[in-house]
């Protein structure tokens, strides 16, 4: 069985355009790898220098332990799962799954066996004979699976499959999609731009940007202990709140702008390294579940902030609303659209649903210490020890 | 698309359905008269007030021009030609139809404004130095001598068209015939020319249209009986004096209804043609 | 608000590795040129040296013998002979407002037509199928049809005159009415097609354009002239680009309908060219009005790519 390694490949095109940089990654065999990042941060590029559809402009990539830089797609035993499918609109569901075996020469009688076996495990075989317009959404991306599941390959590589499905669909589709993948227990390489999709269905989540990899790690590191300023506001939804502050003393205490968070000695010792940076600025970050509203009987430091907005969701209450402190944008992390949108000092909790609270107060966050983050102004980096 | 509720007879006799009887009457009304007119015997097809309705109907005309002006002979060649050139467009058209949309070469686009220049280059302007080429080959009154350049005359259109059905073609299939390991051929040939099919349908019929009505070159390449084309033939029927009115109509019928056939049936892909850019008449 | 970019957190990236050319894509491209030469090559053959030889032959002296053509010395009087021509003057002039006449009338009448289909709630099926018959008609055929019609004792056109006492008219021996005659041929066979090309172009216009124009108030006529000819104009320039291009090489009508008579009133442009050649046996003359209206053609169409600045399928790669 394969692994995939990737020893620092690079993807310049020929106009110059630097699209991934030293990317160096290994997926273990049955692991399911997600490539996550904003549009343009590369990792389509990274999956089809995989797959054999881009040359690698420098680096290794090795698939099961041989080196296939100069293989064709055919001769490296991957297969693909493109977007929008790339069904063969003219052939049956039959037909699109066997064509790769076609290809191979394979007897008709142990083509049709492995057809229908591989139909079976997708809830594919009443449709056998169907043609791909006369499909769901849904059936269509199982039959795009069902031609990568057919040729046993040793790498399964997925470009977004699930991005031209409805909301509803996609989230039934994400754990059909992680339940055929452990039962076949290929590695597995998918790329999407949505986190969510990447944190519930990896083992492992990638995150790039602009080509450059930021953080491999499992989804509960990548939430618990971000590398960067980047990976912490693009994983978790909604996004982190980041504010500039500036570290106390000793690193006992953050202010965001007029108000002062003391940090208890776990926190301290936890992020050591905020000692050198007393009386210097930094980046902390907040998540919005880390916030919840303060009650009487909270003993932890609190932030107060103006409500500018409630939004009931009947399991919990999304609450935006504003600080004196100034707001940081990690470039790429959220839509441009989002970006312009943000308000100096907004920032969002998740508080709950029985909270008394309207747009027009004045609320006090109970702040988790625990869980904030902070961030080198300059390089962005997380301040650890 | 506005609603205008229509009672009673309003619904039939409102301005757009007498227009549209006007437009029939317009359309149809010489068609009428062509076909009427083979009916009649050649005494009726002079007769002054002419016959509005042919009286005594005769088929006479249509068997006349068969045994009388070879007009088999004529249809036969028009065939073959036709059929020939339309093969040889299909076969070069999609090759270079499929290059000029889908792979990547340089210069592809001025390579599709030279086919298109050229095409609207009038025939006149071809015919004398093709005529010597063709003496000089020996090859006047011969099939060559009209499928080489009807397939070349109706190259660039079908490349247009061809091109612009394949360009409609997801680009991720050519990729996923790769990872398959489909080589680039058999990816053109199982996996796009199937989803290309339309395209081939709209081109066969323009080539073919083209083909079978062609004039000038047929008239000037082909000039023995044994080679002539249906336009050809039919513009000869006849002598000085004498235009065998109803026998020409007959033989027109029977080389109009044909092609009008065919044309119906691939109508859409007519219209599809027509609009997707570039025109010919 | 500060914002992070990508580059900060980075060390100096050195330069960025050369590598390989896309292999696949080079494969690809080679195989294109493959593919595409078979059909530049035949095109080429067959339209771009026979031009070149017919610009050739019109500046040579030509002679006919019984061998085949011999071409002597380099001489431009084909071409003065041509301008002293007050048949070919009249052949130029003559096939340009032809064209101009009948290529509007049709798209007057045309659009009206399509309109008028636009509007047809049932059989539409059936007319477009009913347009598309003069389109595929032989050329010759409607020749001879209008022919028929137009014959001086027994056609039918007479015979509606003399009903309605309009007189005997001699359409085909007399000059003005054989123009005439010859345009209503070719308008009765083209204006159909015209419409079709209009009717898909109409029957492809977004429709909210036209509710919000309806909501706005606005009239029918000012609705068809500030928004569905706008949004047609870039269907019909093409259709009328290459129609008129491909009208400037007249030959059919006028060698079937009227023999390029009567006298030589209805000589086109290419009615000549051929007489010069095939009757005349003056090659070196043919060869100056054919490459003429080659001229005339080009001429037109880089006058019309401007005038509707129309991008033949600019694709983007």
């Amino acid at each position: 069985m394969a692994t995939v390694s990737l020893d620092n490949v690079n993807k310049v095109y020929d106009n110059g355009f630097h699209a991934v940089h030293d990317l160096s990654l290994d997926i273990a065999d049955g692991e399911f790898m997600v490539l996550v990042g904003p549009s343009g941060c590369g990792k389509t590029t990274a999956l089809r220098m995989v797959a054999g559809l881009e040359d690698i402009t420098s680096g290794k990539l090795q698939i099961g332990g041989r080196v296939v830089n100069d293989l064709s797609p055919k001769e490296r035993d991957i297969a693909m799962v493109f977007q929008n499918y790339a069904l063969y609109p003219h052939m049956t569901v039959a037909e699109n799954i066997g064509f790769a075996l076609k290809l191979r020469k394979l007897p008709k009688d142990k083509l049709d066996a492995k057809v229908k076996e591989t139909a079976e495990i997708l809830g594919l075989t009443e449709w056998l004979d169907r043609k791909p317009g006369q499909l769901s959404g849904g059936q269509r991306q199982r039959v795009a699976m069902g031609r990568a599941i057919v040729r046993e390959p040793s790498v399964f590589l997925m470009d977004e499959p699930l991005s031209n499905l409805d909301a509803k669909l996609r989230v039934q589709m994400r754990a059909e999609v992680s339940r055929i993948q452990r039962r076949i227990g290929v590695a597995t390489i998918y790329v999407t731009h949505d986190q969510i999709e990447a944190m519930t269905m990896g083992d492992r989540v990638a995150v790039l940007r602009a080509g450059v990899l930021q953080q491999c790690a499992t989804p509960q590191v990548l939430y618990d202990r971000p590398d960067n300023v980047f990976v912490a506001a693009f994983i978790g939804s909604p996004a982190m709140n980041l504010y500039e502050a500036t570290i106390g003393e000793g690193g006992r205490s953050v202010r965001i702008g007029s108000q002062e968070i003391a940090l208890p000695d776990s926190v301290t010792v936890a992020h050591s390294g905020l000692a050198a940076f007393a009386d210097k600025q930094v980046i902390v970050g907040l998540r919005p579940e880390h916030l919840p509203a303060a009650s009487a009987g909270t003993t932890g430091p609190t932030l107060a902030g103006d409500v500018d907005l409630v939004e009931a969701l009947g399991s919990e209450l999304v609450v935006h609303f504003t600080i004196d402190a100034k707001r940081v944008i990690a470039e790429g992390a959220h839509s441009a659209d989002a970006e312009s949108a943000a308000i100096s000092g907004e920032g969002v909790a998740r508080v709950d649903p029985k909270t008394p609270v309207k747009a027009g107060d004045r609320l006090n966050f109970a702040v988790d210490t625990a869980g904030m983050q902070f961030f080198d102004p300059e390089s962005g980096a997380a301040i650890w020890q | 698309m506005r609603n205008r509720k229509r009672t009673g007879w309003h619904r039939v006799f409102n301005g757009v359905n007498i227009a549209a009887f006007f437009v029939v009457l317009f359309i149809g009304l010489p068609l009428y008269w062509l076909i009427a007119s083979s009916f009649k015997t050649p005494l009726g097809i002079g007769v002054d007030p002419p016959q509005y309705f042919p009286d005594p109907l005769s088929v006479a005309n249509y068997k006349s021009a068969f045994v009388q002006y070879d007009f088999g002979i004529y249809f036969r060649n028009s065939l073959i030609v036709t059929l020939a050139a339309t093969a040889l467009v299909l076969i070069f058209g999609t090759l270079a139809g499929y290059a000029l949309g889908r792979l990547p070469m340089r210069g592809k686009f001025t390579m599709l404004v030279a086919f298109l220049m050229i095409s609207v280059f009038p025939e006149i302007a071809l015919i004398a130095p093709l005529y010597i080429l063709l003496r000089h080959l020996n090859w006047l009154d011969s099939y060559q001598a009209l499928i080489i350049p009807y397939a070349a005359f109706n190259l660039p259109f079908a490349i247009w068209i061809l091109r612009n059905y394949m360009l409609g073609i997801p680009k991720e299939m050519e990729e996923t015939g790769r990872i398959d390991g489909a080589s680039p051929l058999r990816t053109l040939w199982s996996i796009i020319l199937p989803q290309a099919l339309p395209g081939i349908f709209t081109a066969s019929i323009f080539c073919f249209t083209a083909c079978w009505t062609e004039f000038l070159m047929a008239l000037t390449f082909n000039i023995s009986n044994n080679f002539r084309t249906i336009p050809v033939g039919v513009s000869q029927f006849g002598t000085i004096d004498v235009t065998p009115y109803a026998t020409i109509f007959a033989a027109s019928v029977v080389a109009t209804v044909p092609i009008g056939i065919l044309v119906f049936i691939f109508r859409k892909f007519v219209i599809s043609g027509l609009t997707s850019g570039a025109v010919k008449g | 608000m500060t914002t992070i970019s990508a580059a900060a957190g980075q060390s100096a990236v050195a330069a960025p590795p050369v590598g390989r050319p896309d292999t696949n894509r080079r494969k690809l491209a080679r195989l294109g040129w493959l593919f595409a030469a078979p059909a530049l090559i035949f095109v080429a053959g067959v339209t771009i040296f026979p031009i070149l030889y017919s610009v050739v032959m019109s500046l040579r002296n030509v002679s006919v013998s019984g061998t085949g053509i011999n071409m002597t010395g380099i001489t431009g009087t084909n071409y003065s002979a041509l301008i002293h021509s007050s048949v070919y003057r009249y052949a130029l002039g003559f096939t340009v407002v032809y064209t101009i006449i009948t290529v509007l009338v049709e798209l007057v009448l045309g659009t009206v037509i399509a309109l008028v289909l636009e509007r047809l709630t049932t059989g539409r099926g059936w007319m477009m199928a009913l347009l598309l018959i003069p389109w595929s008609m032989i050329t010759v055929i409607n020749a001879e049809l209008w022919g028929y019609i137009y014959e001086g004792t027994y056609g039918a056109l007479q015979a509606i005159f003399q009903s309605v006492g309009l007189g005997h008219p001699n359409v085909l021996g007399t000059p003005t009415p054989a123009i005439i005659g010859m345009m209503v041929a070719d308008i009765w066979k083209t204006t159909p097609f015209v419409a079709i090309i209009v009717l898909a172009g109409l029957v492809m216009l977004p429709g909210d354009v036209y509710e919000a124009a309806e909501m706005d108030g606005a009239s029918g006529w000012y609705t068809f002239w500030h928004i569905t000819l706008p949004l047609l104009r870039p269907t019909l320039a093409l259709a009328v680009m290459f129609r008129v291009l491909q009208a400037f090489g007249l030959f059919d009508l006028p060698y079937v309908l009227t023999g390029g008579g009567p006298g030589t009133s209805t000589t086109s442009l290419a009615v000549l060219g051929y007489d010069a050649m095939f009757k005349n046996l003056d090659f070196g003359g043919g060869a100056a009005v054919a490459t003429s209206t080659a001229l005339l053609v080009l001429l037109g169409c880089l006058l019309s790519l401007r005038t509707f600045r129309v991008q033949v399928g600019k694709e983007n790669t």
